[in-house]
């Protein structure tokens, strides 16, 4: 092509050489004239090169035929020697230009189309909310509208390659793995093949190939980028579906939570109303038997409860209202809630002056003491003291109840926050759910707090709780 | 003469039953109703005395039943539910509730609130006030009639209990625990949050800023304050 172009050039020279020196006798300055545009428009035509060997071709054969004395390559006038250097130079210079001028058009064009064909592919990606389904699509639209053989990339969190195009072959997975860990683009150009890593803000995504006619290096980067930014939105598009869908199974779990507690309460209800009712007008043996029926009521009341509660907790259901609450009162509503179960024994509440508040969800927190309360009750044995205190330990408020009892042996300390857990010893006596103090811990550990048991076997356990400092406010 | 009439709302059949038999026989008379819906269409034919509401029920659901009585009754409510939090308490209160009751309940505790509930002090109990007037508040407490900021304002009887008894203690602050005692009875002292949300709602009725209220000011850890300027 490049050679019948140059062969072209020659011959056009030669045929205006002809034609003014046979056919058409003109002044040298018209010759010398034609020659030039004829040079101008190869240089704008075809390029350099071919103007260049034009150019040669027509100093020649201008010297020649047309300036004296005619058939040699001598020149006798001086003024000839001038005119001749400026064809020359003039032809050069203009087909330098021109091709110049034209290699930049070219240029603009290819930029041009290669941004069009980025355009295209902005316009193409619809995310999906599957990041896999976004690359596979990602890769086969690149090919598509590129017009590149093959591509293929290789993501890295998940180590999955993704192919398109029946020529990607040449690249291997291991080449992409590679490729993954290098920082720039390589482009190979007797393979036709581009290789180069994905990254978004330094992390790697992985990396992608594209093979066959490829695009400039320019626009490898950008499908890079493109690709990078993709995947990114297409993962912040399926975490935040992957969100909405925990989020509404925990609604729906918390829903059911919700209704198991009605189904359970509204027939002890019932059956509580009823039978508090004719405990009104009850004696005797009949008073007795109801009164069973009232407690067991209770009882059954207090573990629907406490089972509802605990799979509050194990869902992460528990909803805290946290405030600044003064410590002195928390202890005091729980112990009047349990005032019946107290009679006959001595509590100490000891809360130093201006103790500070704490911040967490009063009620919660109440139902934590009460269960510590409840507790020591329950393992000391009958008229024993308890005390209730608050201290401050680095900057934590700590909680404590103690009780006389028999204490807690070390092998079953750890394990007696566990659900359904009971002491050896209380196995089969103590009645309850073996779920206050799982409860308990679940509640202190919602306030990202502690809870622990200190005892000594023989003289009694200690069970203490933190809680942080609310901002500032001060007990009265 | 019946203790007074009673309207039942329960969704649940037994407890309407039950509710029936007990308070029969402790001398109410007692209409029932499946729905809030029902509900609302009984209460102006029967007139009761006071509304025992059920939360959690299929269609309206007790909290905006309550809201839509409360809309054009001064009926007593007492809304009962099987949740116990406090929040669930001051959204009964908030609605217009009067009184809130956890279920299961004992049937004296039940009793006890409904008495409460219907009781009523005589239009100007003795040595209480008459009437109060400052420049942007009124109160004929024998007609129970209040103007705020030159307007007529409607309190529910608890609301009105609450302003009657701090105004005849104008300048002392009454502890929540008296306050709860003389507005909802003696069996009462532990609810704090009853106070908070009826404050509230007295005080977005008679004040021209809730939120800097000037005649009932708030004695942190106390109780209130009735300011007579």
């Amino acid at each position: 092509m490049k050679a019948l172009r140059f062969a072209a050039s020659v011959l056009i020279i030669a045929a205006i050489l002809a034609l003014y020196r046979t056919l058409l006798p003109v002044n040298n300055t018209t010759v010398a004239l034609t020659l030039l545009l004829a040079i101008l428009g190869m240089s704008a035509g075809w390029g350099l090169a071919e103007a260049t060997v034009a150019s040669l071709a027509a100093v020649v054969g201008f010297n020649y035929w047309f300036l004296p004395p005619v058939g040699t390559l001598t020149i006798q006038d001086p003024q000839n020697w001038v005119a001749l250097l400026a064809f020359l130079v003039t032809a050069v210079t203009a087909s330098q230009l021109s091709a110049h001028g034209r290699r930049r058009a070219a240029e603009a064009e290819a930029r041009r189309l290669e941004i069009e064909r980025l355009y295209a592919l902005v316009q193409a990606m619809m995310l999906s909310g599957s990041a896999r389904k976004t690359i596979r699509e990602f890769v086969s639209k690149v090919v598509q509208v590129f017009g590149c053989g093959a591509a293929a990339f290789y993501y890295r969190p998940t180590d999955e390659i993704f192919r398109s195009g029946a020529e990607s072959q040449p690249v291997s997975d291991h080449d992409l793995r590679v490729a993954a860990e290098i920082d720039d683009v390589s482009i190979d150009s007797q393979r036709s093949l581009a290789t180069a890593p994905v990254r978004l803000g330094g992390r790697p995504l992985g990396s992608m190939a594209l093979i066959g006619p490829l695009p400039s290096e320019q626009s490898v980067r950008a499908i890079m980028h493109l690709m990078a930014i993709t995947i990114e939105k297409a993962r912040a598009l399926e975490d935040a579906s992957h969100a909405e869908a925990a989020r509404q199974s925990e609604v729906l779990k918390s829903a059911l939570l919700d209704s198991l507690a009605h189904d359970i309460k509204t027939p002890l209800t019932s059956i509580k109303a009823a039978v508090t009712s004719l405990l009104g007008g009850a004696a005797g043996a009949e008073s007795e038997l109801l009164t069973i029926i009232d407690e067991e009521a209770d009882r059954l009341n207090q573990l629907a409860a406490e089972v509802i509660e605990m799979a509050r907790i194990e869902a992460g259901k528990l909803h805290l209202e946290k405030r600044a609450v003064a410590v002195a009162e928390i202890i005091d509503s729980a112990l009047s809630e349990l005032a019946p179960a107290l009679k006959g024994r001595t509590v100490t509440v000891n809360v130093p002056e201006g103790f500070p508040a704490a911040e967490a969800d009063p009620e919660f927190v109440q139902q934590v003491v009460k269960q510590f309360v409840e507790n020591a009750l329950k393992y000391s044995p009958e008229g024993s003291p308890l005390s209730v205190s608050a201290a401050l330990k680095s900057g934590k408020i700590v909680i404590g109840v103690a009780d006389r009892g028999p204490g807690i042996e070390e092998n079953e300390r750890a394990r007696i926050f566990d659900k359904f857990f009971r002491g050896r010893r209380h196995r089969f006596e103590t009645k309850g759910t073996g779920m206050g103090l799982a409860i308990a811990k679940g509640i202190v550990e919602a306030h990202g707090e502690r809870i622990w048991v200190e005892s000594e076997p023989g003289q009694g356990a200690v069970f203490y709780f933190s809680l942080s400092a609310g901002g500032g406010g001060r007990e009265s | 003469m019946s203790a007074g009439k009673i309207l039942v709302v329960d969704d649940d059949p037994q407890i309407r039953r039950v509710m029936k038999a007990t308070l029969v026989g402790h001398g109410y008379e007692v209409i029932e109703a499946r729905t809030g819906e029902d509900a609302l269409e009984k209460l102006p034919q029967e007139m009761p005395n006071l509304v025992l509401l059920d939360m959690n029920m299929p269609g309206m659901g007790g909290l905006e039943t309550c809201r839509a009585i409360r809309a054009g009754a001064d009926t007593s409510v007492i809304i009962l539910s099987v949740r116990h939090s406090e929040s669930d308490k001051v959204a009964a209160l908030d609605a217009g509730a009067d009184d809130y009751v956890t279920k299961p309940f004992g049937i004296e505790e039940l009793l006890a609130r409904i008495r409460a509930a219907l009781r009523r002090s005589p239009s100007s109990p003795e040595g209480g006030p008459h009437a109060f007037a400052a420049k942007d508040l009124e109160i004929d407490f024998d007609a129970r009639r209040v103007r705020a900021g030159g307007k007529e304002v409607r309190l529910t009887p608890k609301e009105f209990e609450l302003l009657r008894y701090l105004v005849a203690h104008a300048g002392k602050p009454v502890t929540h625990r008296e306050l709860l005692q003389a507005v909802w009875g003696p069996d009462y002292g532990d609810e704090p949050e009853y106070l908070r949300v009826f404050i509230n709602q007295v005080r977005k009725k008679i004040e021209a800023n809730p939120a800097r209220p000037k005649f009932i000011v708030t004695e942190p850890w106390v109780g209130y304050r009735f300011v007579a300027p």
